[in-house]
């Protein structure tokens, strides 16, 4: 059966695409933000994970208005990197893991979820910028994706507990699946942000840095909490954070913290990451 | 839930601790549970104070008929406190008129007869129509109204009759509530009801099948389940309750439709030369209001957000027409954009 090796949470503010595009990288702004994502990228160099679940949030690029599902998942071959408006950015198309992707939809709607099934999806920065921060920018990305798109921002958005109880289900799918594969899940966004209203600029690294410890530590707290509790915590769009349980849902209750960094602001948000691995080992390797 | 959060069970009139029974057991698995006096006070709001009283910290407060009204008063004089609402068989309006006669009437017989006799005229149109020969449910009704006195009774309708009128405060209320009404309740109908959960926003309203005014007697565990499911009801996200946070909410949405769907447009490059080209006959393939046009003309953001654009639409705006969103940031916010990056942001 499949491996499920770790789990990764990280932003994925688009300003961190448009530095690395400008060539930013290693400037006084930038240097301490891309230095801190160091640790991580040498233990996904380590790992070598065949599969990352990706779990993200559209911003107004793959769908608009007319049509928004809470969850989505790709089922394509392929996921191209959109135009939001910029121009095509210089990162090759994601591969896609089909086959999971479909198994990944029969568990889901077998434990009732019932997500919205995407053969043909463009891809923005909510995937994008998260696989530039661990794999960097090779010719062609080492590692399929499958994207797990949720809605976090035409209300009703999901619950908090209902985030953590896709991320339960996703991990049925991983251990049911027949494959030598290695899984990572990649929880994105946040952390704290906020873009609308007279609000706007809201960071709270208090907050922020106690998400990063409870989402390892006491994930069940995180779950429980309210919508309105994660935008009064973490901003209108930090509420985004959510996201995180899926990946954390997927997880061992017990959980080695290996890397944590957070840099504060990136562009308008409190940013981090962490890296997770289960206690026990990673899971389906009960014969080692 | 909150750990700390207190279950308030509020009684009616003539009503004691003995009509929430079954409740008290299912709930107090929950969280601890208090039930109210009002066999004291002769006015809504000493009652609501007293209430409040009992217990410290956040309330889920669950008031029945008139313990209700005391309820809707306790949010009134204690929003902070009351973490959730259930209002049961109960009503919101000042006192009608010709109703200090009708009560009067009960004042007297009170008086003149006894407890007892109060309890047979009174109670039979409070339950459903089919029960009011069910011994079961009436003796230990009658035996709670004979525990009560004439003077108990002559306060409480002093109380009635002076309540405050609630109604202009229900579209105030924020916090999760539950409306529940006995299908067959003659005393305070279903149609009462359903104006009270309209004007409270998010309300749930359920309806107790095959029951009277008394509810929580009458359907114990129809009213059970209602509370318990109650507990675990989320917040109303229909309102802005974060200062200076538009939620991205039903209205919004509708409202910034237009302008959404042209800032999307925006993803393609021929829309962005045509944007280019001539602004205003851009905005006009997208119908947009004078308002609308006027506010994206002059890269007025706030406005733009206010007539219900959505930054991760509008700012496509900023790909055609170059400008930091930290200076979208600081227009929203009203400051001047280094003061942003400091005050807000904690740039150096
Ligand atoms: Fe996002």
């Amino acid at each position: 059966m499949a491996k499920l090796i770790g789990g990764l949470g990280t932003s994925h503010v688009p300003s961190i695409a448009a530095a690395l595009d400008k060539g930013l990288r290693d400037t006084p702004d930038w240097k301490p933000f891309f230095d801190g994502y160091i640790p991580g990228q040498d233990w996904v160099k380590e790992a070598k994970p065949d599969v990352a679940v990706v779990i993200f949030n559209d911003h107004g690029n793959s769908f608009f208005l007319d049509r928004v599902p809470t969850f989505a998942v790709g089922c394509a071959e392929e996921y191209k990197p959109v135009d939001e408006g910029w121009g095509p950015r210089p990162i090759p198309p994601f591969q896609g893991a089909v086959d999971f992707s479909w198994h990944l939809v029969d568990t889901l709607v077998e434990n009732r979820f019932d997500p919205m099934i995407c053969q043909e999806i463009d891809v923005d920065h909510g995937i994008q910028v998260p696989m530039e921060l661990f794999w960097g920018r090779p010719a062609a990305w080492p590692v399929k994706v499958v994207p797990i798109f949720v809605n976090v921002i035409q209300y009703p958005i999901p619950l908090p507990s209902r985030c953590w109880e896709l991320g339960q289900v996703l991990r049925k799918a991983i251990e049911s699946y027949d494959s030598d594969e290695r899984f990572v899940v990649v929880g994105t966004g946040g952390l704290s942000h906020q873009l609308q209203g007279a609000r706007a600029g809201f960071v709270n690294p208090e907050a922020d840095r106690a998400f990063l410890r409870d989402i390892a530590a006491d994930p069940g707290k995180l779950a429980s909490l309210s919508r309105e509790r994660y935008v009064e915590l973490f901003g209108s769009e930090g509420a985004e954070l959510m996201m995180w349980l899926v990946m954390r849902g997927c997880m061992d209750e017990a959980v080695k913290v290996l890397h944590t960094h957070y840099f504060v602001p990136a562009s308008m948000t409190g940013a981090g990451m962490i890296v997770l691995e289960n206690e026990a080992g990673a899971t389906g390797r009960a014969a080692a | 839930m909150e750990t700390t959060v207190t279950i308030v069970l509020i009684p009616g009139l003539l009503c004691d601790a003995s009509i929430w029974t079954s409740q008290v057991a299912a709930l107090s698995q929950r969280a601890p549970v208090v039930v109210a006096d009002l066999s004291t006070q002769d006015s809504i709001t000493a009652m609501a104070r007293d209430t409040l009283a009992l217990a410290q910290g956040p309330l889920a407060v669950v008031g029945h008929s008139m313990g209700a009204r005391v309820a809707l008063e306790m949010v009134r004089l204690a929003p902070e406190r009351i973490e959730r609402l259930a209002l049961l068989d109960t009503g919101a309006h000042p006192r009608r008129d010709g109703e200090e006669a009708t009560r009067q009437v009960l004042v007297d017989l009170a008086r003149r007869e006894g407890m007892a006799a109060l309890a047979d005229r009174w109670l039979p149109p409070m339950v459903h129509e089919a029960r009011t020969g069910d011994a079961a449910l009436m003796e230990p009704l009658r035996e709670m109204v004979k525990r009560a006195t004439a003077d108990q009774h002559d306060r409480q309708i002093r109380a009635l009759l002076g309540r405050p009128n609630a109604r202009e405060h229900l579209s105030a209320i924020a916090c999760p509530t539950l409306v529940a009404v006995g299908r067959q309740d003659r005393w305070s109908p279903l149609a009462q009801h359903e104006e009270i959960a309209a004007a409270i926003p998010g309300a749930r309203l359920v309806i107790i099948e095959d029951s009277g005014h008394m509810s929580p007697v009458e359907q114990p565990d129809q009213v059970t389940a209602a509370l318990l499911a109650w507990l675990d009801m989320e917040s109303p996200m229909t309102a802005d309750r974060i200062p200076d946070t538009p939620l991205f909410d039903r209205e919004r949405q509708r409202r910034g439709y237009r302008i959404n769907k042209m800032a999307m447009g925006l993803s393609k490059p021929e829309n962005r030369e045509a944007f280019k080209a001539d602004e205003e006959a851009y905005l006009d393939r997208f119908s947009l209001t004078a308002d609308e046009k006027k506010a994206v003309m002059s890269r007025d953001w706030r406005e733009m957000v206010r007539l219900g654009g959505n930054l991760f639409f509008i700012l496509k705006i900023s790909a055609v027409d170059p400008v930091r969103i930290t200076e979208i940031g600081a227009h929203q916010a009203g400051m001047a954009h280094d003061a942003f990056l400091r005050d807000r942001l904690g740039k150096k």
